[in-house]
């Protein structure tokens, strides 16, 4: 079998190079499609790796609990909340916790003034646990201290888009800027951390807790969100079980009611993401796989057309001796070679497209193929060569030596 | 594997035929292109056999290479009865019982004199060194020592059908069968060529040749002649044809 193989792997190649211009407009096709399916591959899964990266520096082992009412309950008119009470709760009777951290959107406006310059921008209420958990570290000035929040100062520590947006200065601490018809003094500016999918991390504007909550009155029921990090080797899964359990119960959960809060994970939103992007590969990729179908229906076409054309060489090979699987073999193997061929240059080609598309556009991430994809491109490409070369090599191979000899 | 043939006890006939007859149907008629040939060739013999255009000899030629099988008869090749063998076994009786050399020569065109003759010993599985060795072999046989790496088209007519001539006795068949092997030669080339089968002969190589040219046939011990299916002569060479 492997004489068999060798030896039509010898003649497919003398007759592959014999046709060149042919063989190569043959596999055009398939090049065509490998290149697309790499290309879009490529893109794709460097855009995952880009994204892999992103997250981990929004604190990997970091949980976020939101309210989070279910829509049955919210026909009802009901509102779900986190409450300070659960979050100390939380701080009480949760283990594997490291730190924890209360954070406070404002209610009404997010409008930020600086002079006569005015942006808008995500107002947060939260402590100095915060640092730890999001990883949030200050370039100049300090963070907010536990201090700020038992005395409810009105301080500030900013993000680097904020400070660009109001024209303040390279160093802005001591700076006032007006929150909510409020003056706050900033005492900090934050380290650039770059945007995750559009979302700018720059752009935020940090004030004590406790001062977000006088700001927004007495407004006895307000909702908050729980950020906390684990402790080192702790899993993830049994902090959540554990806080899924407390929270039920301090909400006074029924059994066959659903959870009223929402735990997130970096991770889960990680997977989101990957999963979103694994499916737009799939869709992609499987549009333009059809391509390498099309590419190997010309592979038949001309393979046909090479049967008809060397009938008679056919028929002398079969009058000194070829079995029908010699014939077969040499017209299979010729096909499955081209289709490869194709497939190789397609790749090639494709990986090229992928890399000239991500560096002319700024701020994509770079192309990258996995080991998979290369394996599949030649796997389906060389699957093509044999799907579509089965019909002409069993045509080859039945002929009868007579009528092929005879064949003009 | 060997062909699952029926040894024919204590012959020294390379060839039997027994009644052989080859029936086509064309439209409504049926055409009996063969019509009970039975003949013996011994080993070393050179046998020609002639006939004009319709006479069967093609068919019969098919029949004798293995290429095609009769409607009736018995057809014993080198003790193996051919009858019964599947296409596949045919082909490997071909590879090794029969040279062919055709009219048309019947070359690969896009291998060279070598790639030609190395052809048959492929389907022997015989490795690419032994090949071509035994291919260069062959081909200084016939003459053709210096002309391996020509391709056909870069050959003569009469060295074209060396390298045939080659290609059939590579793999030392039990016989070479020519298709009017000087039909597309000038007379000069195929006096050479016919040299050539006379210098085989006398080593001791089976020819069977068939043609429809008198002093070709001539050459040979034996010439058996066809008319619509059936001989109507079988003569030594030499004796007078009246």
């Amino acid at each position: 079998m492997f004489y068999v193989i060798l030896e039509s792997t010898r003649s497919a190649l003398i007759s592959i190079l014999a046709h060149g211009l042919r063989s190569f407009l043959t596999t055009l096709g398939i090049v065509i499609g490998v290149a697309s399916v790499i290309a879009v591959i490529s893109l794709t899964q460097g855009m995952s790796a880009f994204i892999g990266e992103s997250f981990s520096s929004l604190g990997s082992n970091s949980l976020t609990i939101q309210s989070h009412t279910p829509i049955s309950e919210a026909m009802r008119g009901g509102r779900a909340r986190l409450t300070p009470e659960d979050l100390e709760l939380i701080e009480r009777r949760a283990e594997g916790v490291a730190s924890i951290t209360p954070i406070l959107y404002a209610s009404r406006s997010s409008q930020v003034r600086y002079a006569a310059q005015t942006t808008f921008s995500q107002i947060m209420g939260t402590t100095y646990a915060y640092r730890d958990v999001a990883q949030a570290w200050v370039q100049t000035g300090r963070f907010i201290a536990e201090s700020d929040n038992l005395t409810r100062r009105r301080v500030t520590v900013i993000g680097k888009k904020v400070r660009e947006d109001l024209g303040l200065p390279e160093n802005p601490v001591n700076e006032y800027v007006e929150l909510g018809g409020e003056w706050f003094k900033i005492i900090g500016l934050l380290e650039a951390k770059g945007d995750v999918m559009g979302f700018d991390q720059d752009d935020i504007v940090l004030v004590p807790y406790s001062t977000m909550r006088s700001l927004a009155g007495n407004q006895s029921q307000i909702d908050i969100q729980i950020q906390l990090s684990l402790s080192e080797g702790v899993e993830v899964d049994d902090v959540t079980r554990q806080l899924t359990a407390l929270l039920r119960n301090a909400h006074d959960l029924a059994p066959d009611e659903d959870d009223d809060f929402r735990i997130n994970t970096a991770e889960q939103l990680m997977e989101t993401f990957d999963t979103i992007i694994n499916m737009v590969t799939l869709v992609i990729g499987g549009i333009v796989s059809i391509s390498l179908l099309v590419g190997g229906i010309g592979i038949m076409n001309i393979m046909l057309v090479s049967v008809t054309e060397r009938t008679r060489e056919i028929g002398i090979c079969k009058a000194i001796g070829a079995k029908r699987h010699h014939i077969l073999a040499q017209f299979l193997i010729e096909a499955m070679l081209l289709s490869l061929l194709g497939g190789l240059i397609g790749l090639g080609l494709g990986y090229g497209l992928g890399t000239a598309i991500s560096s002319s556009i700024d701020s994509f991430p770079p192309a990258s193929i996995p080991i998979w994809a290369i394996a599949l491109a030649l796997g389906f490409s060389g699957f093509v060569g044999v799907l579509f070369g089965i019909l002409p090599a069993a045509k080859a191979a039945n002929l009868d030596p007579i009528d092929a000899l005879r064949y003009e | 594997m060997k062909p699952d043939g029926k040894m024919n006890i204590a012959d020294e006939n390379l060839i039997r035929l027994n009644g052989i007859a080859k029936h086509y149907e064309m439209g409504s008629t049926l055409v009996r292109a063969l019509d009970g040939i039975s003949v013996e060739i011994q080993r070393g013999d050179w046998v020609s056999f002639i006939g004009s255009s319709g006479s069967g000899k093609s068919t019969f030629l098919n029949i004798l290479g293995c290429l095609d099988r009769p409607t009736r008869g018995e057809y014993f090749l080198n003790g193996v009865y051919v009858e019964e063998l599947g296409p596949n076994q045919l082909a490997e009786i071909r590879n090794r019982e029969i040279g062919f050399i055709f009219q048309s020569f019947n070359l690969l065109p896009r291998a060279t004199a070598l790639g030609n003759v190395m052809q048959p010993l492929v389907y022997r599985r015989i490795g690419y060194r032994r090949r071509r060795e035994m291919a260069r072999e062959a081909l200084d046989r016939v003459g053709l020592g210096d002309r391996v790496d020509h391709l056909p088209n870069q050959l003569s007519g009469g060295q074209r059908q060396r390298v045939a001539i080659a290609r059939g006795l590579v793999t030392q068949p039990s016989i070479l069968l020519a298709d009017e092997p000087t039909g597309n030669l000038d007379s000069r080339t195929s006096a050479d060529i016919m040299q050539l089968f006379d210098q085989l002969h006398s080593e001791g190589q089976t020819l069977i040749l068939v043609t429809h040219e008198e002093d070709v046939a001539g050459l040979g011990d034996r010439v058996i002649e066809l008319l619509d299916g059936k001989i109507i002569r079988d003569r030594r060479a030499g004796e007078p044809l009246h």
